[in-house]
């Protein structure tokens, strides 16, 4: 049965009559202060924080607006940021520095048209993320990060062309150009406190599906980068009961712009880092597999287990291993290849690979809503083959309507070579965020 | 000639009690079947092609007290609920599309996929803000007749058609008059009743050229802790064609 119009109602005051700007503009403002307390790990990856120069103690502040033109068939948006912050280094060569900089950048715009009911184009820089993942999103070719790992720091975005097609309430197509880095690079503003630097920039052209029933859903998505590394994603949930998620995502990739090591009779280190494998033929899978189960309580314990195919196997990580402490030893000491060291430690670094090895695991409790003012989440990731962990924290505070306390901790466990002890101990963020 | 006299008494006492006879016969929805009745049931409570409505959600749970402001977009078994107020959950959004469910928020980078058993405030449920379905999720198992305000009702004694439907068992008053649920008891598998529902409908909707009752206010108890105590007030209640768009995850966050 259709009903139709307003619901009759008490009649109310008469309000005033809203000008065109107060009908379709809308707008939020936030503004972030934290501080950082990190202690750089002394690895062969970072000899005495010589290498990559992390900082002792980051300072803070963020103007956050975010803007909103809605209009009937254009929708308009943009994030803009201003932030000012302050970098203090206590370990290796920089010890006692300190410095000042600030960034004025749009984080975020988008330029949306509604062409018919059922059909969007739109053009923007945007944080594009989907799946149902916490570790990892393999199913996501643009973005490293996929933002879980620490909510209060924005993802920078990238630009995109985007079509999406809706023919029904159960199926929606998107055709996705990924036309320029944007702010995802290793240097600007898109880089602070970026623990996954993104891999080298090429275009990316997707197609994806999205297909939603009663209680599952899914995706698939078909990308292809102009340096011809083809990749099929996936992802899809099922709510199993009240209680019970279930949910997988993952992809299957043609060739891996990643670097691998490679023994070489003839290099200074008897290895070196090569993109082996950038024009494979063979399929490399990635899936994750993941479970959440909501107690009366209303805390969620969520588990996953991800095999990563592209990551090194064990014979890999050994090569990969002794070239980062050859690097390591020739970069400290300095002498005729230490310019090979330092370029050997920027590639073990940044290897282009989500994750060095093949088997992760993911345990984490998440309560909300606790008196009414506390957010707390417990996160520990694993890796299964080297045996390195790292805990994840997060809690938020309200502190009335508009104040919000918060801290996210990560803390390394496992040799320092490992891969998740290799550039931290720990990291310590605590900050006030204020919504206007 | 008393012949003559007691007749046309007789025609006019016939007429007056065939005129009174409407005050005595149970209502014609009485020769509706239990789904039928459940079927206007919900729809006095939003089961419509297509609504927007604003929710004011006051709770006191515990003592401390709560309160958040949604707007509310549904159409049949999909919804999506947007925090407007307070300002620091203001964006917040749940999508749900039938029986899966997700949650935005400003600041996150993507919408995660959430149960249906997750709270949404106090003793309000997600699945209690967006229209229900009572006719589609439940079979009734036994009814009977019975009084709530002094008020005639439908006592629907109704057990969930499978494990996804929100609550396992539910007792529904629907009052015979308006044809639309004035309390509810909701149990657990086990059998115990966690919480308690009475619903007014201050509010009307033009349904196909009838004038029905519409949903205005929801206060839910916890049947164990007697004080905590939520009240949904609707509001602003608008009915017209929603879009798929609407409801799609790839539009969600911007």
């Amino acid at each position: 049965m259709a009903g139709k119009g307003k619901a009759e109602e008490t009649p109310a005051p008469a309000e005033k009559p809203v000008s065109f700007f107060g009908q379709h503009f809308s707008y939020d403002l936030r503004i972030l202060s934290f501080g950082v307390i990190q202690q750089p790990t002394d690895s062969t990856q970072n000899p005495s924080n010589n290498f990559l120069q992390l900082q002792r103690y980051i300072g803070d502040g963020e103007l956050r607006p975010d803007l909103r033109l809605s209009l009937d068939n254009l929708d308009l948006s943009a994030k803009p940021r201003a932030r000012l912050d302050y970098n203090a280094w206590e370990d290796g060569s920089r010890r006692g520095d300190s410095e000042w900089e600030h960034d004025f950048f749009v984080n975020e715009w988008l330029a949306r048209v509604k062409v018919r009911e059922n059909l969007f184009v739109s053009y923007g820089r945007e944080n594009l993320q989907w799946g149902p993942s916490y570790l990892f999103s393999p199913s996501n070719p643009f973005f490293q990060d996929n933002g879980r790992r620490n909510t209060y720091l924005e993802v920078p975005g990238m630009d995109f062309g985007r079509l999406v097609w809706i023919p029904g309430a159960a199926w929606s197509f998107s055709f996705i150009a990924n036309t320029d880095p944007g702010l995802n690079k290793t240097t600007g503003p898109g880089a602070f406190l970026s623990a996954t630097p993104p891999p080298p920039f090429e275009r990316t052209y997707t197609i994806k599906a999205d297909y939603t029933g009663r209680e599952a859903y899914a995706s698939l998505i078909l990308s292809r980068r102009e340096d011809a590394e083809n990749v099929l994603g996936f992802f899809g949930g099922w709510t199993v009961t009240d209680a019970i998620l279930l949910y997988a995502e993952g992809a299957l990739t043609q060739g891996s712009i990643g670097l691998y090591p490679v023994e070489e009779r003839f290099s200074p280190f008897g290895a070196s880092m090569e993109t082996t494998e950038k024009h494979a033929s063979t399929l490399d899978p990635t899936i994750l597999l993941g479970a959440s189960y909501t107690f009366e309580s209303k805390g969620i314990l969520t588990l996953e287990y991800a095999y990563y195919g592209p990551g090194y196997n064990t014979e890999d990580a050994e090569t990969y291993a002794a070239l980062r402490r050859r690097g390591a030893q020739s970069f400290s000491l300095g002498g005729p290849f230490a310019g090979l060291g330092m370029e050997t430690l920027g590639q073990t670094a940044q290897t282009d690979l989500r994750f060095l090895r093949r088997n992760y695991a993911m345990l984490q409790y998440t309560q909300t809503n606790i008196r009414n003012n506390i957010d707390l989440t417990f996160r520990w990731a694993q890796n299964l083959d080297d045996g390195s962990g790292q805990l994840t924290t997060l809690l938020s505070y309200s502190l009335g309507k508009h104040v919000e306390l918060f801290s996210v901790g990560t803390f390394a466990a496992g040799g320092k070579n490992t891969e998740f002890g290799s550039f931290l101990d720990y990291q310590v963020m605590v900050g006030l965020e204020y919504t206007f | 000639m008393n012949y003559l006299i007691k007749r046309p008494y007789a025609i006019v006492l016939g007429l007056a009690f065939l005129w009174c006879l409407p005050a005595f016969s149970p209502p014609l929805h009485a020769e509706m079947s239990p789904k039928e009745i459940l079927v206007k049931a919900d729809e006095a409570r939003g089961n419509l092609e297509g609504m927007e409505w604003e929710i004011d959600i006051a709770s006191v749970e515990g003592g401390r007290q709560q309160e958040r402001l949604f707007l509310v977009k549904a159409r049949t078994f999909n919804s999506l609920a947007e925090i407007l107020a307070p300002a620091n959950v203001r964006g917040e959004k749940i999508l749900m599309l039938d029986r899966n469910m997700w949650f935005a928020k400003p600041g996150l980078s993507k919408a995660v996929p959430i149960s249906p058993r997750q709270k949404l405030i106090g003793g309000a449920s997600n699945g209690d803000i967006a229209s229900t379905n009572y006719a589609g999720d439940y079979k009734v198992v036994h009814a009977t007749d019975d009084e709530f305000n002094g008020e005639r009702c439908y006592l629907f004694d109704l057990e969930a058609v499978d494990k996804k439907a929100t609550y396992d068992r539910i007792k529904y008053w629907i009052s015979k008059e308006r044809l639309a649920g004035v309390k509810a008891d909701f149990y657990t598998v086990s059998g115990k009743l966690f919480k308690t529902a009475t619903f007014e409908y201050e509010h009307t909707v033009d349904v196909n050229g009838a004038v029905r009752p519409f949903i205005s206010k929801m206060i839910i108890t916890n049947a164990v802790m007697k004080e905590d105590v939520t009240t949904m007030r609707y509001s602003k209640a608008k009915f017209g064609h929603v879009p798929d768009s609407t409801f799609n995850l790839n539009l969600l966050v911007k």
